[in-house]
């Protein structure tokens, strides 16, 4: 794992370098290529660059309720959407379909490229940097829809979108579901 | 004896009698045929519908919000794009299709659908490199102002748009466009194209439809503190974007560098980072009331494509909020895509998550007629 996060940030290091050129978009994504995204923003967490200076109170205190709210439940169950690694994912899981979160069903190809999240697991407390790799081949799986955007930009950032087809790459560019691969742990 | 016999024939008789003053003639044999569309309607409305659960199977359906009917449908294939001709005469449809219906031989296609017929009426084969993207706008696939070039935007990831000729039925130009996004058409033969650092790129094309010229902007807005979504809505001088957050840039594109006008926002006060716009197709607007209608739901950071629970209506000239109208979700479900008719008297088509669509009157808000459901995911609407 510490020789991958090595890898991610040389490339990260790359991006910002590419990113003072005038062909550094596309370079970037000659880059990502390789395996994984690229990743412009690392190793920030997503969402917190200007969103959360103005993010609102939670609702309980907004409206003048209880000070003393339990922790939210914390849930462990990768065929919900709420799942932690899914912060940033928008399609079908993987996990509903055959595969499981991190694996594609039989049959289908993983996206070579992919777009990047970072999600806290509220387990340890820690933020890891997320994969969203597509699984590609089939129709849409149809089975548990979710649609999750902390930190997903517009597809002119399209490292840190969800929209385009990640599956473009691919032999057959078909999206059926999507994973969240865990990269490693981000640093702050 | 003789009256109750009498009266037994009679009672007999009675339904015959009844059967012969009452039923009506048999009904004519049917013979099957075609329906042919009626006159173009100002209040009719192209929903595109991506069949989320079977992407394969996008569809474009023809309405008519006057009659609340449903008038025919265009198939689209896959992560299809959709535009319509300047004179009305055509759609273009680009998607693609494989040879065994999800898998096999891959074809990127334009079909011309003649817009009388429904039918398509020829094709041409594109590169396999068509841009796939879910947030659907108006400029993934647009025509130049004179009808004569199509664009039709590609992304590999290297994004670029190529340039169909239309009367020749054949792609001309492909031309890079540096990382930036979609092709957002102006002047005759000009696109524009939006860009990572929130600038816009402008190609003016010569009459052979070749690059002539490029030019960049200033970044008109900041993509890391509030970005804009790329659904910004066409009007008569160029377009309008909104930001995460609610932030208003309209764009003039009528000269030769588009002019960014003074932003504004449809929050403000308590309502600022709680009331967010939204989902797939979150923004409309008229032209003859200066209305603007924004898709509206409760939501932080994140929530920029959660349904909307209500529609606020603004006036685009004094910036003030005119109408707030709460949505019956717990019916319906969040709306996810708007779109106002271009009329003086316009209507306002709803889509929302669970298929249902309103027609409402865009001046008072009052729901004229109601689909239930229809189709699957209406993510977007344009007018014809």
């Amino acid at each position: 794992m510490q020789a991958r996060l090595d890898r991610l940030m040389e490339l990260a290091a790359r991006s910002v370098a590419r990113r003072t050129s005038r062909r550094g978009f596309l370079g970037s994504f000659a880059m990502a290529l390789t395996g994984v995204a690229a990743l412009p923003l690392l190793p920030v967490r997503r969402g917190a660059v200007a969103e959360a200076a103005e993010a609102p109170k939670p609702a309980a205190a907004a409206a003048g309720g209880a000070t003393a709210k339990a922790p939210p439940k914390i849930v462990t169950d990768p065929n919900a959407c709420e799942y932690w690694k899914y912060c940033a994912i928008d399609g079908f899981l993987c996990a509903c379909c055959g595969g499981t979160s991190s694996t594609c069903p039989p049959g289908t190809e993983p996206s070579p490229i992919t777009w990047i999240g970072t999600c806290q697991n509220p387990n340890d407390g820690r933020d890891y940097l997320v994969s969203y790799n597509d699984c590609c081949g089939k129709t849409t799986c149809g089975a548990c829809t979710c649609v999750r955007n902390e930190g997903e930009k517009p597809m002119y950032r399209m490292s840190l979108n969800n929209d385009v087809n990640w599956c473009m790459t691919n032999d057959n560019p078909n999206y059926h579901c999507s994973v969240s691969v865990i990269l490693g742990v981000a640093q702050q | 004896m003789r009256l109750g016999r009498f009266c037994a024939a009679l009672a007999a008789c009675l339904p015959a009698v009844v059967l012969a003053t009452t039923t009506p003639p048999p009904l004519a044999p049917e013979h099957i045929g075609v329906e042919k569309l009626p006159a173009r309607s100002a209040h009719w409305a192209y929903l595109l519908d991506v069949s989320w659960n079977n992407y394969i199977d996008e569809r474009v359906y023809v309405y008519d919000g006057d009659a609340g009917r449903l008038l025919g449908m265009m198939d689209l294939g896959y992560y299809g794009n959709f535009a319509e001709s300047p004179d009305g005469k055509t759609s273009a449809l680009a998607a693609t299709y494989w040879s065994r219906g999800s898998h096999g031989t891959r074809t990127e296609v334009l079909e011309w659908i003649d817009n009388q017929t429904l039918k398509p009426r020829g094709e041409l084969v594109l590169p396999a490199k068509r841009a796939q993207v879910g947030a659907i706008t108006p400029f993934n696939l647009a025509y130049s102002a004179d009808g004569r070039f199509l664009y039709s935007t590609n992304l590999t990831p290297t994004a670029s748009v190529s340039v169909v000729d239309v009367a020749k039925n054949a792609a001309v130009a492909e031309i890079d466009t540096d990382g930036c996004v979609q092709a957002i058409p102006s002047a005759l033969h000009r696109f524009s194209a939006i860009c990572e650092n929130g600038r816009l790129l402008t190609v003016t094309l010569d009459e052979t439809g070749q690059e002539a010229a490029r030019a960049l902007s200033e970044p008109f807005f900041d993509v890391d503190a509030d970005p804009v979504f790329v659904q910004a809505v066409p009007t008569p001088t160029g377009l309008t974007f909104i930001s995460f957050l609610g932030d208003v840039h309209a764009v003039d594109l009528s000269g030769a560098a588009p002019r960014f006008d003074a932003v504004w926002s449809v929050t403000s006060g308590k309502d600022r980072g709680r009331w967010r716009p939204g989902s797939q197709q979150m923004l409309a607007f008229n032209a003859p009331l200066h209305r603007l209608y924004v898709l509206m739901h409760r939501g932080g950071p994140g929530s920029h494509k959660d349904a909307a629970s209500e529609i606020w209506v603004f006036d685009v000239a004094s910036h003030q909020r005119v109408a707030r109208w709460p949505l019956h979700v717990a019916a319906h479900g969040g709306a996810i895509a708007v779109l106002a008719t271009r009329d003086a008297q316009p209507l306002l088509y709803v889509a929302t998550e669970k298929s249902a669509l309103l027609v409402l009157d865009a001046r008072s808000g009052r729901v004229l007629h109601t689909e239930a459901k229809l189709g699957q995911s209406l993510w977007y609407m344009q007018n014809p």
